[in-house]
């Protein structure tokens, strides 16, 4: 089965400052699956998380060389939208983020932005949304209550189904859930199975099981660096390179 | 990120497996020796030690199977850890085969000697080779080495054909006397359970060849010579 290419990164710098964050980076991430970025603190894989939705452009003094393309278009080239980039690629951040609002005007935000005015089509994507963050269930009956009394595993999925409502192609999760109990992790692992039948998935986390748990392909970065990457049941069982098995060993970090 | 408390749990895991090999190494010698030498009292102190060898299998297994719930290893120590419980699975074995050469030749010590077979020897010493560098190439991880072994398999099996072949004809022949033709089939067709006993060990440290090239190379070998 051939898989489409999604982003096609090539020669990837990233500089904050004076300081080259990112070096020489080529990958290319397909569609409909979950690709994992692992790799010690400081390798360099939140900051190419970042890259994919132009999250980066808002660091004062940094800036990027090389191309990413989404699809058939570069995301740095100088007449892209980015407004119109992120609602095509999505983010989700570590520690759940809600709007101080309600949880259905949390979901409906982005859409309202998007020009949705028909009350019964936003109530329909709402709940749309809110089912595909198999958070539906819990909150079907409360849905004009605030969502900073949700629990912190349901505030994560509210923002992951806030992301969603607007359907984007591609979800970025920054660990989503490394701030959650494991009852909760649980859940989110279980909704990245379900979500990546439909999205691309690109997801950073510490936590190496995890990796192996919820991602088709792994990514190994090191000091800016992309060291190796392959399909996680290989690259966890049998890594090509002594620099990724020192690290999945816990040889080094 | 270092995990050094889990690799030095994983190293006494491994010294271990050094002990276990040392033991069943010993029970193969020995039980050999016991054969070749007619020594029944050194053939009773295989059967008497085959219950440490069993303990430092159950060791293995508990020392193994808590590495990997707790410790949830990855890449070459996941290998490592589920190479090492297929290792010992099969050195418990190989001592069994021992005990069981120890056996027959309890009773072939009670008898006079059978006609002198030389592809037992044969066969005695290719057994023992091919255990003693199986267990080397796990000392040293060396898959090019643990590669060679399986091929030695064959030659095994031709000498334990030999052996069969010659005590059937044996068994043939004539001999004066129902009685002494009923000792004479009892005591081949033990030689012959010994000679099997040694054909296992040989395939057992075959096992234990392929399970070193998986544990250093991430590669299933296994069955690839019978295809």
């Amino acid at each position: 089965m051939t898989q489409t290419v999604k982003f096609a990164v090539k020669d990837l710098d990233f500089y904050y400052g004076d300081f080259k964050a990112l070096e020489g980076i080529c990958m290319e991430i397909h569609e409909r699956g979950a690709t994992a970025l692992i790799g010690p603190s400081g390798c360099g894989k939140s900051t190419f998380l970042r890259c994919l939705n132009r999250m980066n452009d808002l660091i004062p003094s940094s800036h990027v060389s090389g191309e990413i393309f989404l699809g058939d278009q570069n995301i740095y080239a100088p007449d892209i939208d980015v407004v119109h980039l992120r609602r095509r690629v999505g983010m989700v951040f570590q520690k759940p983020n809600p709007f101080p609002k309600t949880i259905f005007e949390n979901v409906a935000y982005g859409l309202r932005v998007n020009g949705y005015r028909n009350k019964a089509a936003l109530r329909e994507a709402v709940e749309k949304s809110l089912v595909d963050a198999a958070l539906w269930d819990e909150v079907k009956d409360r849905l004009n209550a605030s969502a900073l009394g949700l629990s912190g595993g349901q505030q994560q999925r509210l923002c992951i189904a806030r992301a969603l409502a607007v359907r984007p192609e591609v979800l970025l999760m920054d660990e989503p859930a490394s701030a959650l109990d494991p009852i909760a992790t649980q859940k989110i692992e279980d909704l990245i199975h379900e979500l990546k039948q439909h999205y691309t998935i690109v997801i950073v986390t510490h936590n190496m099981q995890q990796a192996a748990r919820v991602s088709d392909i792994t990514a190994f970065f090191y000091m800016g660096r992309l060291i190796e990457t392959g399909e996680t049941e290989t690259l966890f069982t049998r890594p090509q390179l002594k620099q990724t098995e020192d690290y999945i060993t816990g040889r080094f970090g | 990120m270092e995990r050094q408390n889990f690799h030095k749990e994983l190293d006494h895991l491994k010294m271990t497996v050094y002990k276990m090999a040392a033991s069943a190494r010993k029970s193969l010698d020995n039980a050999c020796k016991a054969y070749q030498e007619r020594d029944d009292d050194l053939a009773q102190t295989i059967i008497d030690g085959d219950r440490e060898i069993n303990q430092i299998e159950l060791d293995i297994d508990r020392q193994s199977l808590r590495l990997l719930a707790l410790e949830q290893p990855m890449a070459r120590d996941l290998r490592m850890i589920v190479g090492i419980m297929r290792i010992s699975n099969d050195m418990e074995r190989i001592a069994d085969q021992c005990v069981n050469i120890a056996e027959r030749t309890i009773f072939l010590c009670q008898h006079p000697p059978i006609e002198p077979v030389p592809a037992m020897d044969s066969l005695i010493g290719i057994t023992r080779k091919m255990f003693f560098l199986a267990v080397n190439a796990f000392r040293d991880m060396d898959a090019q080495s643990a590669r060679e072994i399986p091929a030695m398999d064959d030659e095994a099996d031709e000498y334990t054909m030999q052996v069969l072949k010659g005590l059937i004809e044996d068994m043939a022949s004539s001999s004066p006397g129902f009685e002494k033709r009923v000792l004479k089939m009892r005591r081949n067709i033990q030689t012959i359970i010994i000679s099997r006993c040694l054909e296992r060990i040989a395939d057992l440290s075959t096992n234990i060849a392929e399970h070193v090239a998986f544990i250093a190379e991430g590669i299933n070998i296994k069955h690839q010579n019978k295809q």
